[in-house]
């Protein structure tokens, strides 16, 4: 099999919150499957210029997250191509944002985003800050930590990633996390997200394997350190 | 009236938190600044006729603070300072409480405040200190400061409108950019020759741009995270030149370092009994405020070189034979700077013990332990031990950075863990404690409970 191609959107620009974690994860868990990685890293005035079989992007600070919004939107043909093709996405808090139709900065400036996600961000003055568990159908019990201001709302016909438990989300209100449409994923989970979730770290991989060989199940690993520190995670306040 | 209830009500409270055998660190302060909360401005303005110094950053405030203190000492200056940790507005104002009669006046002539990020503003805006220091600013425990970028504007609003020299780190691009647009000219220290041991797997460098126009630095070299020589490919930023400057390095190792500081009026060899690059800039910057109260360079050189680590900051406890030394970790770049300093040269064979709490004054988000480079001692040869109420995070982060997990010992309880790692040091051999701040309280006092040495209390 060739090597899976990961894409990693401004790497440079979008890592706050221990973001390499989620690529460190995804490249571990493939080689202890023997699948081969390639890493790409793709940042502003550089072209999306191939078909990548995973794409991620992370968190930034308000400044990043504002330089490189135009920019996306020069990939965003790309980017939706790749989804259509069921490319997995894996897109983290102010990437979630951006990947969604729009957001609304605290200062009222609208940043358009590429509207791959069916929803919209406004930030608001209300810090949303700490552990969070949340109840996914696909991928049982994830948890992780979140920090950010902006509220999104899902539009009709999209699925929340999972219902909240402990945290917030969303937003306070709605009790519903992040997004998952298709193969693209949207979280407001950080810590990193993937290490301590590694269901959905191996759904990623699948369905990047997928996109070559369509009858591929991904099997299982020794996940006891995985489903102990996340276990961990669960009771912490 | 006020004022002096909130005095009295503080130092009542100070006996009472010393009846019950605690160190009354911030309690007096809080009680004080509850019943006036100007109080702090008050205090300031009738005490230190020869003025206040701030020293503040992400990293190094509490061992750049104490070269400062100790070179001030060693001049006979008069002042005062607080310990390390009390460093939000309730510790400073019990430190000068502590140091002053009922009226709230203080005999020292100047005081030295080490002061947490997040309150530069306010406290700056009371005491109105003659000099401010900024070590360096990094990412650090995001649910606690919130955004890097906001710190940093929050501080040059702070700074615009007071009349204060600033002592800036020139090799850190964002700290630097604090000096525009200021009346007052900053001073600038920094590293001009470094050619030792370098983080391969750094992801740290958070401002790597030109906080003016965005656009991405170029660097000539990189240090580690964002520090080290850069220049903007569009804008006249770039690197000031430093007025305190190292230009000559003759050696650095884990315990010490020699190296030339070349000022506007010598240039001159410092030996330092402290490990690594980072306490190089804490000395840089130590020596840059010293200068700056007009104290001779020779003298600031004599007494760098008898500095000793800080509290909990690469100090070195004796137990028996063996040795424990404790370095605090907090955030990626600082790990980073331990794992460049200690775990990364060969041949990797002391035996360490990872503490990680996720507590307040730890930050409860622990995923900064994914941007510390556990890749570049995925090899190591030495007992590995994790404890601390994140055990297993940790344990989560070496396997994936390429350890074998069954060669990681887990422990979650901290005591039981210094009792598996003690168990691993060989006679004479130094092992490392890597915990955060409130594992290293805990580390510490446990380890002065089983040795039966007096480990000194939360000062220095």
């Amino acid at each position: 099999m060739k090597p899976l191609k990961i894409l990693h959107l401004y790497p440079d620009r979008m890592n706050i919150y221990g973001d390499f974690g989620n690529i460190i994860c995804l490249t571990q868990r493939m080689k202890a499957r023997g699948i081969k990685s390639q890493y790409f890293s793709r940042s502003i005035g550089e072209e999306i210029d191939q078909d990548f079989d995973i794409v991620f992007m992370g968190g930034g600070q308000d400044k990043g997250q504002a330089s490189i919004a135009q920019d996306l939107q020069l990939k965003s043909r790309a980017l939706h191509e790749h989804h259509m093709r069921n490319v997995p996405m894996l897109t983290i808090c102010g990437a979630y944002q951006l990947f969604g139709k729009y957001f609304i900065t605290a200062e009222g400036e609208e940043l358009p985003g590429i509207g791959i996600f069916n929803a919209v961000t406004k930030a608001t003055d209300f810090r949303m800050i700490g552990n969070i568990v949340i109840k996914s159908d696909v991928f049982g019990e994830l948890v992780g930590f979140e920090n950010h201001s902006g509220v999104t709302e899902l539009l009709e016909g999209s699925n929340p990633l999972g219902s909240v438990i402990k945290g917030f989300g969303n937003s306070k209100d709605s009790k519903t996390e992040g997004i998952l449409q298709g193969s693209a994923i949207g979280t407001y989970l950080h810590g990193s997200f993937l290490p301590k979730n590694p269901t959905v770290a191996d759904f990623i991989i699948e369905q990047a394997v997928r996109l070559s060989q369509p009858e591929y199940s991904i099997g299982e690993l020794d996940d006891w350190l995985e489903n102990e520190a996340s276990k961990i995670a669960k009771n912490r306040s | 009236m006020r004022k002096s209830i909130a005095i009295n009500s503080a130092k009542l409270a100070r006996l009472a938190v010393s009846a019950v055998g605690h160190e009354g660190t911030s309690l007096p302060g809080l009680v004080a600044e509850k019943i006036d909360p100007g109080l702090l401005a008050k205090l300031a303005k009738n005490n230190f006729s020869k003025g206040v110094i701030v020293v503040t950053g992400t990293n190094g405030k509490t061992t750049a603070s104490k070269m400062i203190a100790d070179v001030m000492q060693s001049q006979g200056i008069s002042f005062i300072r607080n310990q390390a940790g009390s460093n939000m507005p309730r510790g400073i104002i019990t430190t000068i409480l502590q140091n002053s009669d009922s009226k709230g006046r203080c005999e020292a002539d100047m005081a030295l405040f080490e002061v947490d990020e997040a309150y530069v503003p306010a406290i700056c805006l009371q005491l109105k200190p003659k000099i401010v220091t900024v070590t360096n600013l990094f990412r650090d425990q995001l649910d606690r400061y919130g955004e890097l970028d906001s710190i940093a504007t929050s501080f040059k609003k702070a700074f615009s409108s007071l009349d204060t020299t600033l002592i800036l780190n020139a090799d850190d691009p964002l700290v630097a950019s604090l000096a525009s647009g200021l009346s007052k000219k900053p001073v600038f220290f920094g590293v001009s020759d470094y050619t030792g041991e370098t983080i391969e797997n750094d992801n740290t460098a958070d401002s790597i741009f030109d906080s003016e126009n965005g656009e991405k630095l170029q660097y000539l070299q990189r240090y580690f995270g964002h520090i080290g020589i850069y220049t903007s490919k569009v804008s006249k930023f770039k690197r000031p030149t430093p007025n305190v400057e190292l230009v000559k390095m003759h050696k650095l190792s884990k315990s010490s370092s020699n190296f030339d500081v070349k000022t506007s009026t010598l240039t001159q060899n410092i030996q330092l009994k402290l490990p690594g690059l980072y306490n190089i800039y804490n000395s840089l910057a130590a020596y840059a405020v010293c200068k700056s109260i007009n104290i001779e360079d020779k003298a600031i050189a004599s007494s760098l070189a008898s500095s000793k680590p800080a509290f909990g900051r690469g100090e070195e406890l004796p137990f028996g034979k063996k040795r424990l030394q404790i370095m605090l970790i907090k955030n990626p770049t600082g790990f980073n700077q331990i794992i460049q300093t200690f775990l990364k040269p060969k041949p990797q064979t002391n035996p360490v013990l990872f503490c990680i709490n996720d507590n307040i004054a730890d930050g409860r988000d622990v995923s900064w332990l994914w941007d510390s480079a556990l890749e570049d001692i995925a090899g190591y040869q030495g007992k590995v031990i994790v404890s601390g109420t994140r055990a297993y995070d940790m344990a989560l982060r070496l396997k994936y950075a390429g350890f074998k997990t069954a060669k990681i010992v887990i422990e979650p309880d901290i005591e039981q863990a210094i009792q598996k790692l003690l168990g691993s040091i060989k006679s004479g051999q130094l092992g490392y404690i890597l915990p955060t701040y409130t594992a290293m309280l805990k580390a510490r006092s446990i380890i002065s409970q089983k040795s039966g040495h007096l480990v000194k209390g939360i000062s220095q």
